[in-house]
């Protein structure tokens, strides 16, 4: 048997809690390392409109109850806006990507006929200028004409409004049309809303990428359709404004429009802080995860010198003896490297197997992803790596051990 | 024998300080991040009303009334009822206690209109105050006779009584709520459930309890214009409805809480509930098959995932960091006893015995394990600020309490103990001779 190997075995209590720590930190890190990819990319989603650009403000009735006043001024507060320094355009919306309010349809291929459905399909909804306003671009197809816009406001139940028929022209995703009509150039067909599919609706224009309100499993991330309105029931305005403007057009918004009507609560909000706020607990995930990680990898990283210093003390003069018979300083260096080598792969054998079963138990418990054995290689490099810095030292003062040890009694 | 052990731990660690510090700060920093993810892990898995919320359960059923079809979001039965639903269960009396309960937002003035608050609070169905364990400071809850009555009654507690009244003691003032005046009959003392237990389906993502400011008879709110919060599951056809709407009949808005007390009492409202159910099934009032059920308000909570998924993950890191601290820990120190086999060969060769050796050893970790957790105090309370400082939703959960003391005491020596076991009994194993022989 190799030296190496028999020589652990005089001491395996530490070797196997080396190992032990290890394949520990390799299944724990493998399965953070993963997590925070797996939030990253969640958080580096766009959303297809000009985040950095947009104010928007919420209203609610004072009128508790009543509902009477709601979405009755919109005109008078879309010029009043529209007349604050800094806005370069306003529309209303019914949401907006990642703020989390959404309504969503079954949106048919066919009139009437349930096997053609594609559910869970995000309306979006709003006045004229919307698409203008939040820096919408078109892949294909054109923007509302004035006659396409109805009143009507999705997931209205209840009011005279909701009695009137969905607008007859809508602007769909990439993603919805290839739903609707995979491989198919959508301009110009026909799909039909409503509980019954009655209604048609005919695409006029194409974006390419345009985010939910919400990420979710049923509506996916960007299946949707945008529709013409002119009166949005709890609607939500939309501000384009000035980049540097932002923060002054959020803080005096609220003024702006209580003084047209003062009997409501208005709540505006600076757009990317909304983005920011939708990531925040994948943020703090990562954070946790990060600081966790590097906490896990410094630990062994101590660990490891710690023994590996305990082990060069012990065989001080054993060193000794293999220099004063031959060994030149490199074997002595590379016989430390080599047996952590040794030892790590056994943790990183056994945490392998650790991080799959925990991947495992994490898919089943938190529906996460299968983890690709990509990352299982990632962290195996990692901990070798991390092995052979922490071994460097010691190893080194192993190699410094000059060959007249071997005559002295210790 | 003890404290001669304990000198001679203190002294050795006074011999090697940079290694027994390593050894000590990985044990706190080990023991603080655990104190730190359980601190808030009990905060919000505890019961949400000491003493109450065991015994209190919550009705569920389908009692959707029309063909919802394709409504992804509806995935088991929920525990929304209508007003007429929830009347017929309370009335029932079947239940130790019962009540119907939403949440409501809304002004409360007091009759010059000079002064008014916005609170929160409940309306209900049902002797809520009895039920609900509200403690009452003064006056008295309202009664079966007042309730039937739809009587403009309410209970506010002592911060709406002082706001408004200047004093605590607010019985017999009058309250004006929406359009009508009430007569303040009973004062309570702070009531809040330490998590979200109401209307979990429409408060997905609040996790902390909301404080409940006022009490009051459902019928007679709705009778002076206040709604509910959230208007709850509206049928189709019902009025425009929006958030605080009294518009609510068409609507399913309450929950139904019931006390019970023994196993053999839930089985008989068990019972009861889906008989009531399924005669509404059979009616052809509900659509669905209403799988009505009880739930216990823990189960109830977890069902609900309550409790985020962030928080169960934070604990479980934490507690594979505690693990690899003990490794590393446990590492460290075998090769620090190890280190000194001629003394203990020496002892062994004395006399001592193996038991002996190996105690001395465990006392040395033991006290090892107490100054770690000495420094895990003050990591753990800076741990709980950080936590506190972000705007997360169960941030309020991240307080001290006394009980976290005794739990991290008792972690840290029990990790001290853990961590010498294996190291102790090597170091005790080593034949006596050969180790005077290696010395």
């Amino acid at each position: 048997m190799h030296p190496i190997v028999s020589a652990l075995k005089h001491h395996k209590t530490t070797v196997v809690l080396v190992a032990l720590e290890i394949a520990l930190t390799c299944a724990i890190v493998t399965n953070a390392l993963f997590l925070i990819g797996d939030r990253v990319a969640a958080m580096r989603v766009v959303t297809g409109v000009a985040d950095h650009e947009l104010v928007w403000a919420r209203t609610t009735g004072l009128d508790l109850g009543q509902d009477t006043r709601m979405g009755a001024d919109i005109d008078a507060d879309l010029a009043a806006l529209r007349g604050m320094p800094g806005v370069e355009s306003v529309a209303m919306a019914n949401t907006l990507p990642l703020s989390r309010n959404y309504m969503s349809v079954g949106a048919w291929r066919r009139p009437g006929d349930k096997k053609s459905e594609i559910d869970n399909v995000v309306e979006y909804a709003g006045t004229p200028g919307l698409l203008h306003t939040l820096g919408i671009k078109l892949s294909a197809g054109r923007d509302f004409l004035p006659q396409d816009y109805v009143p009507y406001t999705p997931g209205l139940f209840g009011s005279p409004d909701s009695k009137a028929p969905p607008p007859t022209a809508a602007i769909v995703t990439h993603t919805l049309a290839e739903a609707l009509w995979p491989g198919e150039n959508p301009l110009g067909k026909t799909f039909w809303l409503d509980s019954d599919g009655k209604e048609p609706v005919q695409v006029v224009g194409v974006t390419g990428h345009l985010l939910n309100p919400r990420i979710t499993k049923y509506q996916g991330a960007d299946r949707n359709m945008i529709l013409p309105s002119t009166r949005l029931v709890g609607g939500v305005y939309v501000l384009n404004v000035r980049p540097d403007m932002r923060g002054a057009v959020a803080r005096d918004l609220p003024g702006v429009l209580t003084r047209i009507d003062p009997a409501r609560m208005v709540k505006a909000e600076i757009y990317a802080d909304t983005i920011a706020d939708y990531y925040h607990g994948d943020r703090a995930m990562v954070w946790v995860l990060l600081v966790v990680t590097g906490c896990l990898l410094a630990l062994t990283a101590l660990g490891v010198v710690g023994l590996s210093s305990f082990w060069v003390q012990q065989r001080t003069r054993q060193i000794g003896i293999r220099r004063a018979i031959g060994a030149t300083r490199r074997d002595i260096l590379r016989y430390f490297q080599f047996e952590n080598l040794l030892i790590v792969t056994m943790g990183i054998a056994v945490g392998s197997l650790g991080a799959v079963g925990l991947n495992l138990w994490l898919m089943r418990r938190y529906e996460l992803a299968h983890m690709p054995l990509a990352w299982l290689a990632s962290g195996a490099v990692v901990l070798w790596s991390l092995g052979q810095c922490a071994v460097l030292g010691p190893a080194l003062r192993a190699s410094r051990v000059p060959p007249v040890v071997a005559t002295r009694t210790v | 024998m003890f404290d001669y052990y304990l000198r001679l731990a203190l002294r050795r660690c006074r011999q090697n300080v940079p290694m027994v510090l390593l050894l000590v700060l990985t044990m706190a920093i080990g023991i603080a991040a655990c104190m730190t993810a359980m601190t808030i892990f009990r905060a919000l898995s505890g019961a949400p009303l000491p003493g109450v919320s065991p015994y209190l359960y919550v009705a569920t059923m389908d009692a959707r009334e029309e063909v919802d079809k394709d409504n992804p979001d509806y995935k088991q039965p929920d525990s929304l009822l209508k007003l007429v639903d929830a009347r017929v269960l309370v009335d029932a009396h079947r239940a130790v206690q019962q009540v119907a309960v939403a949440q409501s937002l809304t002004l409360l003035g007091d009759m010059d209109g000079r002064k008014s608050e916005q609170a929160y609070g409940l309306m209900a169905y049902g002797l809520a105050v009895q039920a609900l364990g509200v403690p009452l400071r003064y006056g008295r809850p309202w009664t079966e006779a007042e309730l039937a009555a739809n009587a403009p009654v309410l209970v506010i507690d002592t911060h709406v009584a002082q706001k408004l009244f200047g004093t605590e003691d607010a019985v017999g003032r009058s309250v004006m709520l929406g359009q009508r005046s009430f007569r303040v009959i009973g004062v309570s003392g702070e009531w809040k459930p330490r998590v979200q237990i109401f209307n979990l389906a429409e408060n997905a993502g609040s996790v902390m309890g909301q404080e409940e400011n006022f009490f009051v008879p459902a019928q007679a709110a709705l009778d002076a214009g206040v709604g509910p919060l959230i208007a709850g599951e509206c049928g189709k056809g019902a009025p425009v409805v929006s958030f605080q709407s009294a518009a609510v009949a068409q609507c399913r808005w309450m929950e139904t809480w019931v006390r019970l007390d023994t196993p053999s009492q839930l089985a008989d409202y068990g019972r009861f509930l889906a008989g009531y159910a399924d005669a509404q099934h059979d009616a052809g009032r509900f659509a669905y098959p209403p799988q009505a059920k009880l739930y216990g308000t823990q189960a109830w909570m977890t069902l609900n995932r309550v409790v985020p998924d962030d928080v169960h993950l934070n604990l479980m890191l934490a507690g594979a960091f505690l693990l690899l601290c003990l490794v590393n820990v446990a590492g460290l120190l075998a090769a620090r006893f190890l280190r000194r086999q001629g003394d203990v060969a020496i002892r062994r060769a004395l006399g001592a015995s193996r038991r002996d050796v190996f105690v001395q050893h465990l006392v040395e970790t033991g006290l090892l394990g107490l100054i770690g957790g000495a420094l895990a105090l003050p990591l753990t309370w800076l741990g709980l600020w950080i936590v506190r400082m972000q705007p997360v939703s169960y941030a309020e959960a991240a307080r001290f309490s006394p009980g976290v003391f005794v739990i991290l005491f008792a972690l840290s020596v029990g990790v001290g103990l853990l961590v010498g076991i294996l190291p102790a009994w090597r170091v005790c194993r080593q034949p006596p001779a050969l180790q005077i022989k290696i010395a």
